[in-house]
């Protein structure tokens, strides 16, 4: 009875405080819920775009002698296995085109023999770029089209080893987007395929095949083999890693029901492995960046909460006093945490289904039933705790400890610093991150461990323990740093104040003084609330710049025109190029190939000149200088040569050491040796590979083989986008030269990670960040302020102006948003570093520097200076009334 | 002594709410405090003491009628200064010492610090308080609060001092206590003092005694025990 008549006067004449605490639940219900959307989402997605990505899952190879037939039916037996066709492959010696008077020749290559509906069955395996379409009839590639200067209708030789050549006429051009899965070695150990797939393709019909190469084969069943593509169902589980085991699981289950008939080549398992690392980065990244706004929620409410401790302990004191007892006090503040949390949660998980609608397209809190089942009630769990740490563990403490007079208390004396004040926690914390940072970022720090092929992946959870210590003794040293000035620095205080507070101003520092906790306390929240936003906006900031950086390192530039192999064009080339509407400039850069010791290497030679703002450059590329001192020595020095880091290790090279590379030489195509001379590390260059390379000067390079030749033009657009420019140069190309653009480039390396899912947890990151600083500034001063408004009635009694009660209001206001701000931003800045080196590895490549985003954070702190501002006028506004008005109601 | 009155209240009514749950607090009054009287007002409970004072300390508005301080000036003029208010629950300010709370009405008219803590100190002595000085509101019985606000009542020097049932939740010592600084303070200063009280023994020692029942003001009474 008495816990109903309490609640209904709670909701009659309490509903401030109630509706307080109910919102903070609410922040942190729905902030939890939404991250759980945002792992679903993310997960899930993983596996379906790593799945999407692979155009033939499984590539069965039919062992030597055994029956292919056999192994067809067998696979197609298989559960799961949606589609599967015989496909073939066989070698020839080369093939052989006339064009224009002239007979061109490749050599070694690759003939298949495809069945009707292949190109239906596997729609991301075959690309036609010209003739007839629909990836049917006589299809050659890409590349053998432009080393043959062939064309659709022309008539391509096929070399046979032992027979005569064979002929076909081409029907279509086709590209081969994953020729390196078509083209693996299946049954190869993990790392052991081959590098690159066959320049040299053509695809036939399986009756022509049949006719052309069936003889072949006979003659020599080395030469041929016989593949079974299969097409797996995807309904798989949401995450990468279960996905994983149950795609790799069911390969080997079938090979050991093909008995050594058959190996599997099992792309479907390779892609998925690739999203296991990624999906635990986005777990981390729900540690690093979700679950540090989750507990400032809680923590907010329980500020928020306390606000009202006072009011609260004295009604409880006046139950004392009418004789509750401390369970019937207890029990009143767990019916008030109970009310309080059941709406919250409520209202939470409404606004986590909207946030997850609106953010990623789910309104589900997990990937399957059970899980959205777990983090629904977990974040439930989670809101009554809350609901119950900030009202009821306080009113039950008081409830056992303080007396009548006690629990009437308003303010008492701080005699003794805090415990963890006194053992320097704060400082230890810090040192602590400081040293697991350390130790944890030096000697090849990698924060997860997904090798290739294993099933189980590894975190270096201790490398957490950095963040985790960096927000306890941050926030603990903001609190520390804020109650040392309100204590020691009352003068100097007083003075800042002065202009704004007149001669009020030390009686207005001396009231901070005696409530530095409550004020300390409050600037400790929004400093960590903007620490929150802060580390968010600039982690997001820098993952999209660096995302951008990793698409342009890949493409190399807006457009990359890269010659086909065999096509001998030299920088004069650019000028064709820059032709093209929607080019502001093209920079040409060699790519050759070197050898060091027995190691064949890419080499890029450039135009030291023009490079870097051409390729747009990165200190964090290079080391031993930054990207122009690098380019200065090759400038300088022609037969300077940069290198990459595992090259100088592999040969123990020092700056200045002499490297003799052999090149081949553009005239006798015999290769020669070539001296340099190494001044410096390259670790990343556009459209180099990721492992080893080498940079040198073009000129000296073209003077040593005797060949200008360029691999690649880098074409800058003058703001058109690249996606229209890259489709203009492919018109003007055709075959005889790749055209990629920055903007397809960007929709790969997004899919790589997390872009998109990254975006939509940051944004709900920066929302809550947003709705957090509010509540931190100014629902926690207003708050204070209504608690307060005795105190300023009664200075208001005395003959305090509005002007005057205004020094006060905005003395604490300014106080605590300026310390709250400043101190948040430090340790926004200290922990966005360590989030970046921690995560370094959704990071590709590392940054150079953080990329700050100016507007957000400007967005953020005006909310919090008109959350502060409504704050304040609202508790001026309120003492507008005559002052014994408000005192009587009080 | 002047005989323009300090206050005067002609026709003041005060009513809270309106229509049916409307409570008249006041009945139209007429009164008038002039320089250096001493006034008990007295009666029960709910009688309408506290809002006839707080009509006179300009901390309230009559719904009818008019409240004028003609020896004083307008309203504006009253606090901080020549009108102080003495409260019956605890008004000192939780967060100021009680030094401080005590100096608060110089430094709302802009006196320095130091000069402010000075005469706070002076005042506190003059109620012997001195030992007080530097302790916080919570710290203090409720006799010692009280004391205190009489000594921020005073220390703006006022020329009327009006205390709405200061011993009301004292005990007979501090009650006394507190009755006789603020007549020693209004015999030192000259200021006029009216109490509201509802304790005879209280009223006594005061040189007149209105008395109010339901709102309705009597100021014929020249003695309380009369």
């Amino acid at each position: 009875m008495l816990v109903l008549t309490w609640l209904r006067g709670l909701v009659l004449h309490r509903r401030g405080r109630l509706v307080a605490t109910t919102l903070g639940v609410a922040v942190a219900v729905a902030l939890l819920a939404s991250i759980g959307t945002f792992l679903s989402s993310t997960t899930s997605s993983m596996t379906e775009r790593a799945a999407a990505r692979v155009a033939v899952d499984w590539q069965v190879e039919a062992a030597r002698g055994a029956s292919p037939a056999t192994v067809l039916s067998q696979v197609r037996r298989e559960p799961g296995v949606q589609r599967a066709l015989p496909v073939a492959f066989a070698e020839t010696t080369g093939f052989q085109a006339r064009s224009g008077g002239t007979v061109q020749h490749t050599g070694p290559g690759k003939v298949l023999g495809i069945p009707a509906g292949y190109a239906q069955a596997f729609p991301g395996q075959i690309r036609t770029l010209a003739g007839r379409q629909g990836g049917t009839g006589v299809l050659l590639a890409q590349q053998t089209a432009a080393n043959l200067h062939a064309k659709p209708g022309d008539t391509v030789r096929i070399g046979r080893a032992g027979l005569p050549d064979a002929q076909v006429r081409v029907d279509a051009i086709v590209d081969l987007p994953q020729a390196d899965q078509l083209f693996q070695k299946v049954g190869a150990p993990v790392g052991a395929q081959a590098t690159a797939p066959p320049d040299n393709v053509v695809l036939l019909p399986a009756g022509t095949y049949q006719a052309l190469e069936g003889p072949l084969v006979t003659r020599r069943p080395d030469l041929g083999r016989v593949q079974v593509h299969a097409k797996l169902s995807h309904a798989l589980p949401g995450s990468p890693s279960a996905a994983y085991t149950q795609v790799s699981g069911h390969a080997r289950n079938l090979e050991t029901t093909l008995a050594g008939t058959g190996q599997i080549g099992d792309s479907l398992s390779v892609a998925l492995d690739g999203a296991r690392s990624d999906a635990l980065y986005a777990q981390l990244l729900f540690l690093f960046l979700g679950l540090p706004g989750a507990v400032l929620a809680g923590l907010l409410t329980a500020s928020v909460s306390s606000v009202g401790a006072g009011r609260r302990r004295r009604d409880a004191a006046l139950l004392r006093t009418r004789g509750a007892t401390t369970r019937q006090l207890v029990g009143v503040a767990l019916a008030e945490a109970g009310l309080a949390g059941a709406v919250g949660i409520a209202v939470g998980l409404v606004a986590a289904r909207i946030v997850g609608h609106q953010a990623f397209g789910t309104a589900s809190f997990g990937a399957g039933p059970v899980a959205a089942i777990a983090w629904g009630a977990g974040s439930a769990l989670v809101g009554m705790l809350i609901a119950a740490a900030a009202i009821a563990v306080p009113a039950w403490r008081d409830a056992r400890g303080l007396t009548v007079v006690g629990q009437r208390r308003q303010l008492g004396r701080v005699d003794r610093a805090p415990w963890w004040q006194r053992y320097g926690i704060d400082v230890l914390c810090l040192i602590g991150a400081g040293l697991v940072f350390w130790q944890a970022s030096t000697g090849g720090y990698q924060l997860v461990l997904a090798p290739e092929g294993v099933p189980q992946v590894s975190v270096n959870w201790y490398a957490l323990l950095a963040p985790v210590l960096a927000w306890i003794g941050g926030g603990l040293l903001v609190h520390r740093l804020v109650d040392l000035v309100l204590a020691r620095g009352r003068r100097p205080l007083a003075r800042l104040l002065r202009p704004g507070a007149g001669a009020l101003a030390t009686t207005v520092t001396a009231t901070m003084g005696r409530q530095r906790a409550l004020l300390a306390r409050a600037a400790t929240l929004l400093a960590l609330t903007a620490a929150f936003a802060g580390s968010t906006a600039v982690f997001n900031a820098t993952y999209r710049q660096q995302a951008e950086a990793d698409a342009r390192l890949s493409n190399g530039s807006d457009v990359t025109v890269t010659e086909s192999p065999g096509v001998s064009v030299g920088p004069s080339g650019a000028r064709a190029i820059s032709a093209v509407g929607g080019v502001r400039s093209v920079e040409p850069l060699q790519h050759r190939f070197a050898y060091v010791g027995a190691d064949l290497q890419d080499l890029y030679g450039v135009r030291a000149a023009t490079i870097e703002e051409a390729g747009a450059l990165q200190n964090g590329w290079f080391a031993g200088g930054t990207a122009s001192q690098l380019l200065d020595r090759i400038a300088q020095r022609p037969d300077s040569i940069l290198v990459s880091a595992e090259t100088v290790k592999d040969f123990q090279l020092r700056p200045g050491d002499l490297i003799r590379l052999r090149l081949q030489d553009g005239r006798t195509k015999a290769f020669r040796t070539v001296p340099f001379h190494y001044v410096g590390v390259a670790k990343e260059f556009p459209t180099a590979p990721k492992d080893s390379f080498f940079v040198a000067n073009a000129d000296y390079v073209a003077k040593a083989t005797g060949s200008d030749a360029v691999g690649t033009f880098l074409v800058q657009t003058d703001g058109t986008n690249p996606a229209t420019v890259g489709a203009r140069l492919k018109a003007k190309l055709g075959t005889s030269a790749a055209v990629t653009d920055i903007v397809d480039e960007r929709s790969v390396i997004g899919s790589n990670l997390t872009a998109v899912e990254l975006k939509g947890l940051t944004r709900i990151e920066l929302g809550f960040a947003f709705v957090l600083a509010a509540v931190a500034s100014g629902l926690t001063l207003g708050l204070g302020f209504r608690e307060r408004r005795r105190t300023f009635a009664i200075a208001a009694a005395l003959g305090a102006r509005s002007r005057q009660i205004g020094a006060f209001v905005w003395s604490e206001a300014l106080f605590v948003t300026t310390t709250g701000v400043v101190l948040g931003a430090a340790m926004a800045y200290g922990l966005t570093r360590l989030l970046v080196k921690v995560l370094t590895g959704v990071f590709d490549p590392p940054p150079d520097y953080l990329s700050v985003p100016w507007l957000s954070l400007g967005a953020s702190l005006v909310l919090v200076v008109v959350a502060v501002t409504a704050a304040g006028v609202v508790t001026i506004q309120a003492l507008r009334r005559p002052a014994i008005e408000e005192l009587r109601d009080l | 002594m002047s005989t323009v009155p300090l206050v005067r209240c002609a026709g003041a009514a005060r009513t809270y709410g309106s229509g049916a749950t409307a409570t008249v607090a006041l009945q139209p009054t007429d009164c008038a405090v002039l320089p250096g009287a001493r006034t008990a007002l007295m009666g029960p409970s709910g009688s309408g003491k506290s809002t006839l004072l707080h009509l006179m300390g300009g901390l309230d508005d009559p719904t009818r009628g008019t409240v004028e301080w003609p020896a004083i000036g307008t309203r504006a003029a009253l606090r901080p200064g020549p009108v102080a208010t003495v409260f019956q629950g605890p008004s000192l300010l939780p967060p100021l010492t009680v030094a401080e709370n005590v100096a608060l009405p110089l430094a709302l008219v802009d006196v320095g610090p130091a000069e402010a803590r000075d005469r706070a100190l002076a005042a506190l002595e003059q109620l012997g308080l001195t030992a007080l000085a530097d302790k916080l509101p919570d710290e203090l019985s409720g006799g010692q609060a009280q004391r205190v606000a009489v000594a921020r009542a005073l220390i703006g020097a006022p020329v009327l001092i009006l205390a709405d049932e200061p011993t009301g939740q004292l005990d007979r010592f501090h009650g006394t206590l507190v009755v006789d600084a603020l007549l020693h303070a209004a015999e030192r200063t000259g200021a006029a003092l009216v109490v509201a009280t509802h304790d005879e023994t209280v009223a006594d020692r005061f040189d007149a005694c209105w008395r109010m029942r339901d709102g309705l003001l009597s100021t014929e009474v020249a003695r309380c025990s009369s």
